[in-house]
Parts: C-alpha cells; structure tokens; sequence
C-alpha cells in the first residue's frame, strides 16, 4: 500500500503507466496470465540509480500557475485566466534579451509571434518558441477557449549563468570573456490586450491636460516674494 | 561544377590570413553547459544514451535491486454487471417499473456464490446492510474529495480508482451535495477473484444508487465550468466497491463505476475546443495555390 501510495503522490498516474517500458530500467515480469494486472498500477523499475541533480535556477515563477482562486460569485466579473511560463539559461545575453522581451509587452499573442518571426535577433527565436509553448499551456492546461485570445501582460529577462574565460590582447595583457546566459519570463493574459500598455505613450485627455495646466499656473511664485 | 575551373566561395579575407591559428588561439574555449538537453534526450538510442553516461562518469543502474511490492488493488473490474437498459427511467409505481426492481440478488447464482466466498473471510456480511454501508463510504469519499482530504479519500477509494477522481479536479474547486436517496440503495452484483496466489482473494460488490445530488465545479480562476450550485440533478449509479479479502486490514474502497451505453450523456463543458484531427496517412498534400480573390462561394456564404 506504502509503496503504491508515494507512487502517486510523487509522479503522475500516466508517467507510472509509461514507466513499464522505458529505455533502460528493469521491470520484473508478471507471468500470471491474470487478466486483472494487465492494466497494472505500478512499476519495478530502479528510480534511485542515477545521481541526483537539484534543480538549477529560477523556479518561483511556475508557482503562479498552482494558485487556485476562490469560486467567483453569479453577479462577479468574470477572473481572465492567466498562464506563466519560462525559459532558463539560453544562451544570450540578458542585455541583448532586454530588447526582445520589452519589445514585445502588451502585444496580443499573435501579434507577438508575428512580430518575433522578423525580428533579427537570436533572442527572437528563444521568446517565440516560449510564447508558443506558453499558449498551448493555456489552452490544455489552464481552461483558456481560445488561444488567440491572450496578451502578453509580463515579459523580461534577467540574468543567468555567467561563464568567465580569458583571452590575450598584445603586450602581455589579459582580457575576461563573459559568457552569458539568461532566463525570459513570460505571463500571458486571458483576452483582448490594453488599448494603452505604457502610461507614458498613451495620449492625455483634454481633462487631464487642463487638470495639468491648471496644477502648473498655481504652482507658480513670485522669486524672491515675502 | 566543373573541374579544374577555382570557384570562389567566400567573398571576404582577412588582411593577415597566416596569422589565423594564432588569432584562434587568442581566445581560450570554455566547454559551456548544455541547458537545451532534456529537449533532445527522448530521441536517443540507448547505446546513446550510454555513451553520455560514460562522458559524465554516471554508472549504470544496477539490475538485481529488489523491491517488495504490495498489491493492495486490482486493476479492473472482472465480470462487470451489465445493468438492464432504461434502468432508472420507469418509476417504480408503474408496473414496468415495479418489474426492475423485483431484479433479486438471490436469483444470481454466480453473485451468491461470490456473497459466501465473502462470508468465509467477513461473517456479518449481508447484502441489504452493506448497500446502507457503500453508500456512507461514497458520501465520504465524495466529502473528502471536494475537501481535497487525500489521506482519507484514499481510505475510501481504490488505488485504481483515486487518478481517475483526482486528477482533472486537481487544479478546481468542487462544490458537491448529497441531497437524498430517492430509492434505497441495492447490491446487484458480487464476484471474487485471486490475483497470483489462490488465496489472495479481491471481492468486488457493485450497488446501485439512485439518488439526488448538486455539482458545481469551478476553475483555477473561480470560473463555473460544470453543472450549478442549485439545480440537483437525479442520478443513477452502479459502483463497484471492491475489498482485499485476504488483507485483515483490508476496506471496502470504492473501484470503479460502471457507465452503460444506453446512459445519457453529462451535461456538455462550458467551453469550445479544438478537435483533434486524426493522424492522416502518408499522403503528399499538394500544393495548390490558395486563390488571391474571393471566389463566388465565399462571397455567397458572407
């Protein structure tokens, strides 16, 4: 019972079904020919064989994608489902990603990937194939309908692994080699993208820009007045 | 191409090319980690596989290790009862209705048979007072199942059975109501089998239940993707609960549930999907050329 019960609760039903034939384990043979174990629930294979590697880098972002909110209300607004998704040390560096990942905010999905296609950048092709697999995450996993009807709420990169080499310059002198990696973080947003993503660039109403006005006449003295 | 004639394929050179090596050698290649390989590892030979293990000094897995395995749930259900079509539909005041259920347990060999292969491990075993205890084990299990209580719904489910009920609502809130039994509950089928021994004997009971009962299930996002909080809906079931005989501490779990073909079909989802086209066979697509301008058809359908 113990041993089929960690079975579950550490790997998926489907995974411990494909376990029977992997590529180089060892299960024991079932010769009965009882019928009830052909849809057999466990498996013998050796899972402590190999050395174990910790996970490496960022792993706080796909946190996001396990929060479940509380059962909205009839009257509520309906919650627009959201996805995030990453990508960990690509080869790039992260100030050159920088251009990719801002580029790309408050786009739609498909705007997006369209825009990513020609953009002539190696990063181009990391981010794409990240919002890719981030869409088909949605749509299978997070209860999005349709998959066009996403928008890039966040994306940015930082930075990853940094490999230090040396080179030589002429007289003597020593140079650092960077190697660089970096991560690129992306949340998708269920709907249709914000007419206006960036504060800055969207266009001021007329009543704002009488508000300002009005702010920047009272805010004026007189130099050197009592 | 033709031979003898020096074709020129680059169309640059560096102004000092003898000193190519020495430039190469400026730069001191690190050997960068391979980040992208778990993409790639499921499409290696294992003789591939080998040799990467061999590069990184890991042994291979050692292939006498022993395991003690308990098997403490089969893995289907054997003999299935087959329930009568338009079970449930009649209403028992009616004479067709009052036939199907004059349908006695006593009256299946093969199930009576099973009830006192049942009595010889468990003695106060009895079909009427069982189907009041299979339904006191589904209204738990269903308790513990919306309140996401793993530990006992484990107690209450069969290993066969917990996947199937955990894993789509892993990610949803479940809102669930036992409203009422409309008709008592029935034993309608036993049998019992061995797995590998004679003696390790599984018995399996189905019970049908006729009762009323509210579901809602919610999304991630709190957002209603099946049935409402309100509505009850009339259900008729027939559970197979299933009991490891030979195991003193073995409990009655529920196994599995028996769907006829005649049963209508759930309530649709709330939401569209795309259905997946079936693999095509070998076949060139041809290219044909898309038309820049609307045909007449199109223009007739818009």
């Amino acid at each position: 019972m113990e041993i089929l019960l960690r079975q579950f609760q550490t790997k998926s039903f489907l995974s411990i079904c494909k376990c029977l034939e992997p590529a180089y384990s060892h299960a024991t043979s079932w010769t009965s020919g009882n019928a009830m174990l052909g849809k057999t629930l466990f498996h013998t294979s050796n899972t402590v064989a190999m050395p174990y590697n910790p996970p490496k880098g960022p792993r706080k972002w796909p946190i996001y994608n396990k929060k479940i909110f509380a059962p909205q209300l009839p009257g509520e607004e309906r919650r627009p489902a959201y996805v995030c998704h990453m990508r960990t040390n690509i080869k790039y560096s992260p100030f050159k990603m920088w251009y990719v990942a801002s580029m790309i905010r408050g786009m739609s999905v498909d705007e997006a990937i369209k825009q990513l296609s020609f953009v002539n950048k190696q990063g181009a092709v990391h981010v794409k194939e990240v919002l890719l697999e981030a869409q088909k995450l949605a749509v299978e996993k997070h209860n999005v309908e349709f998959k066009s009807n996403l928008w890039v709420a966040e994306s940015f990169a930082t930075k990853g692994l940094v490999m230090k080499g040396i080179r030589r310059h002429a007289k003597g002198r020593v140079g650092l080699v960077h190697y660089f990696h970096c991560h690129y973080f992306v949340r998708l947003e269920e709907g249709s993208p914000p007419a206006h993503f960036f504060f800055e660039t969207a266009p001021k109403t007329t009543k704002t820009l009488l508000s300002e006005w009005v702010d920047e006449m009272r805010q004026r003295r007189i130099p050197g007045s009592l | 191409m033709n031979a003898g004639i020096q074709v020129r394929e680059r169309h640059t050179k560096h102004w000092a090319p003898a000193f190519k090596k020495l430039r190469r050698l400026k730069v001191q290649k690190v050997k960068l980690p391979n980040f992208r390989e778990e993409d790639t590892i499921s499409e290696l030979t294992p003789d591939q596989i080998r040799s990467r293990m061999k590069e990184q000094g890991i042994l291979p897995p050692r292939s006498w290790m022993e395991r003690p395995i308990t098997i403490s749930a089969t893995g289907a259900v054997f003999e299935p009862y087959i329930p009568p079509e338009g079970d449930g539909k009649l209403s028992s005041l009616t004479l067709g209705g009052a036939k199907q259920s004059m349908e006695f347990l006593s009256k299946k060999s093969k199930s009576m048979l099973a009830v006192r292969k049942i009595r010889s491990f468990e003695d106060n075993f009895s079909p009427s007072t069982f189907a009041e205890e299979a339904q006191d084990i589904y209204i738990k299990a269903h308790k513990a199942l919306v309140e996401k209580d793993y530990d006992t719904l484990h107690q209450c489910v069969t290993e066969l059975c917990f996947p199937l009920m955990t894993e789509d609502l892993k990610m949803c809130t479940t809102r669930w109501q036992f409203l009422k039994s409309l008709e008592p509950p029935r034993v309608v089928h036993a049998r019992c089998t061995d797995i590998i021994n004679k003696e390790n004997i599984f018995s399996q009971v189905t019970v049908r239940f006729h009762t009323q009962q509210t579901l809602a299930v919610y999304d991630r996002f709190g957002r209603l993707i099946y049935g409402s909080e309100v509505v009850a809906k009339d259900v008729v079931e027939y559970v197979v609960f299933e009991k490891h005989l030979a195991n003193s501490y073995g409990l009655w779990r529920i196994h599995e549930k028996i769907i006829p073909d005649w049963m209508p079909a759930r309530e649709p989802g709330r939401k569209t999907y795309v259905q997946q086209k079936p693999v095509a066979e070998s076949e060139p697509v041809a290219d044909t050329a898309v038309p820049a301008t609307p045909t007449e058809q199109s223009a007739a359908v818009a």
